[in-house]
């Protein structure tokens, strides 16, 4: 079956990987997939889909479901319900086809080996190879290419793995929390092997627990929660809603919360005391309106929104509608 | 899949412990057991000399030994730590893992089957022609097949901690109750009928008939095939199960 016609959920598509006119076919799309381990619900009714050339962070609390989102989408789990394609076909023969290349968070290695006889097997297996040499180069393992593979830190290993998933002409990387492990500089040397990936022309989906990696190299933005999609858009975008500022004062006297609640551009409201947290996607205009009710705040602090307090919000936000559906 | 099948053969080779345990284990075993022997003491009614018939058991519990005890711990553990997640994230097909893994196992009770063999001609002085020397080292190699399937079957059943009491115990078990330690014709009848219905009786028979000079039976060697069709099918199923929750 087909579903090139699959719906981008409450996509909205990053123009800033320039195609035109007519939608690029399609690298992944998920149809209402569903996915329970007995009573729970990993991943529900979920809809999505993937275009050539897009670099997209998969962001999610622990337990959101991502790892079960990347394992169906690399056919290591079938959905209970929906359609996984990636590349029009089953995930199996894109995997087969050599057009996916996937660095697990749980991949173990195989051991008693050398990290170059590790890379030249999975070169081997890749139906579009590339030269063990030039994969070990780009993943900068070059060096200790005749290590033993169980005697590897934690990054080395990490890079060993990602060399497995660049070992042919993948046209899609999948990559789960591929810096968990690394230090701070191991991480900036990570993601700029991987940037060279992307300018190859390559779909890259990653999932990671770090807000500033999403932030500084995903052009689109997916959060998962519960196993649902509750935003997909550019960093910017899912700042923008989650209220894009932080204004932060104090009030003397009694506060009047339903004058608060109306304020302008308003996104979230919190009192505790004197002190008023105020999420607004319009500080200015929002602040405007506060003195406009003769308010005198005191110790006004106006902030920007990181892409983390961004991300909470939105979660913190699902969470609350959850519980009030139930 | 070469490559895999190479380096799983590389990665056992370099395994030197493991090496050397499953290939001295049944040599030694053997030179033990057969010093009770006469050299020309006859092993009951089967028409062989004692240690000609220690031999060919020696030489099937060797392999089994190597293809049953190696495969199950191997694959488990490997399971466990998701180095077989990784691997079916390549173009290799399904049947690539397990062929690579039986393998691996051949490359280590080969070397075992032919040391006994050498030792019962040696030391032993068990006089057999060329062509049934050759013929008892490729019948006993090729029939561990069946032991190596089963080994990948319980890699897949069970967990890592799990899988080397249960291949032990299928391993007692099966080495037993196959007359490969204590020989079957020391067996009560209606033992002896069912042994010769568990895999183990029919492998050790197998080196027994060209012993004789026959041909293998036919009925050992059917059994033997139902056995591998059995075991392998079984390590299909559980492979495939596997994919579903893994």
């Amino acid at each position: 079956m087909t579903a090139p016609a699959a719906k981008t959920g409450t996509g909205t598509r990053p123009s800033a990987t320039g195609e035109n006119a007519a939608p690029a076919a399609p690298v992944v799309a998920f149809t209402g997939v569903d996915k329970s381990f007995g009573p729970v619900k990993a991943v529900a009714d979920l809809s999505l889909t993937l275009y050539p050339g897009e670099t997209v962070a998969l962001l999610g609390p622990n337990g959101a479901g991502k790892s079960t989102a990347l394992d169906l989408l690399l056919g290591l789990k079938n959905p209970d319900h929906g359609t996984v394609r990636v590349f029009g076909q089953t995930p199996a023969q894109a995997i087969a086809a050599g057009r996916v290349g996937a660095m697990l968070q749980t991949g173990g290695l195989m051991e008693e080996v050398t990290v170059r006889e590790l890379v030249g097997l999975a070169c081997d297996l890749h139906p579009r190879r590339y030269p063990v040499a030039d994969v070990l180069a780009a993943a900068g393992i070059s060096d200790i290419h005749d290590r033993k593979v169980n005697k590897l830190s934690g990054g080395q290993e990490q890079r060993v793995r990602f060399a497995l998933a660049t070992a042919g002409a993948n046209d899609l990387i999948v990559l789960d929390e591929p810096t968990t492990g690394m230090d701070v500089s191991a991480r900036q040397a990570f993601w700029s092997t991987m940037r060279a990936q992307v300018d190859q022309g390559r779909t890259v989906l990653f999932a990671t627990h770090y807000l500033e990696e999403a932030d500084a190299i995903a052009d689109r933005v997916l959060v998962l929660h519960q196993g649902r999609l509750i935003a997909d858009g550019t960093a910017a975008e899912i700042k923008a809603r989650a209220g894009a500022r932080r204004i932060t004062f104090d009030l003397d006297g009694a506060i009047d919360l339903e004058r608060l609640g109306a304020l302008p551009h308003l996104v979230g409201l919190d009192v505790t005391g004197p002190t008023v947290r105020i999420r607004s996607d319009d500080a200015d205009a929002t602040m405007h309106a506060v003195y406009g009710l003769g308010l005198y705040p005191r110790n006004l602090e106006v902030a920007g929104l990181g892409l983390e307090q961004a991300f909470l919000a939105i979660t913190d936000a699902a969470t609350a509608e959850e519980a009030g559906n139930r | 899949m070469k490559t895999l099948v190479k380096l799983e053969i590389t990665r056992t080779l370099r395994n030197r412990k493991f090496m050397f345990f499953s290939v001295m284990y049944p040599a030694i075993l053997f030179m033990i057991v057969s010093l009770s022997f006469k050299k020309d003491t006859a092993a009951g009614t089967t028409g062989l000399t004692a240690v000609a018939y220690l031999m060919t058991a020696m030489a099937a519990f060797g392999a089994m030994t190597a293809v049953l005890m190696g495969n199950a711990e191997r694959i488990a553990r490997e399971r466990e730590k998701g180095w077989v997640r990784q691997l079916r994230l390549t173009a290799l097909p399904g049947r690539g893992y397990v062929t690579a893994k039986i393998a691996s196992a051949a490359t280590v009770s080969l070397p075992s089957i032919v040391i006994v063999l050498v030792l019962g001609a040696t030391v032993k002085g068990v006089h057999l022609a060329a062509w049934q020397w050759i013929g008892i080292g490729v019948a006993t190699w090729a029939g561990s097949l069946v032991f190596a399937a089963l080994g990948v079957a319980i890699g897949y059943l069970a967990t890592a901690d799990a899988a080397r009491p249960i291949s032990m115990i299928f391993y007692f078990g099966l080495a037993a109750l196959g007359g490969l330690w204590v020989p079957l014709y020391t067996f009560p009848h209606w033992l002896q009928t069912t042994a010769g219905y568990l895999p183990a009786g029919p492998y050790a028979a197998l080196g027994r008939s060209i012993e004789l000079g026959d041909a293998p039976h036919a009925k050992d060697v059917t059994v033997l095939v139902v056995y591998l069709l059995l075991f392998a099918g079984a390590a299909a199923w559980l492979y495939r199960k596997d994919t579903r929750k893994a």
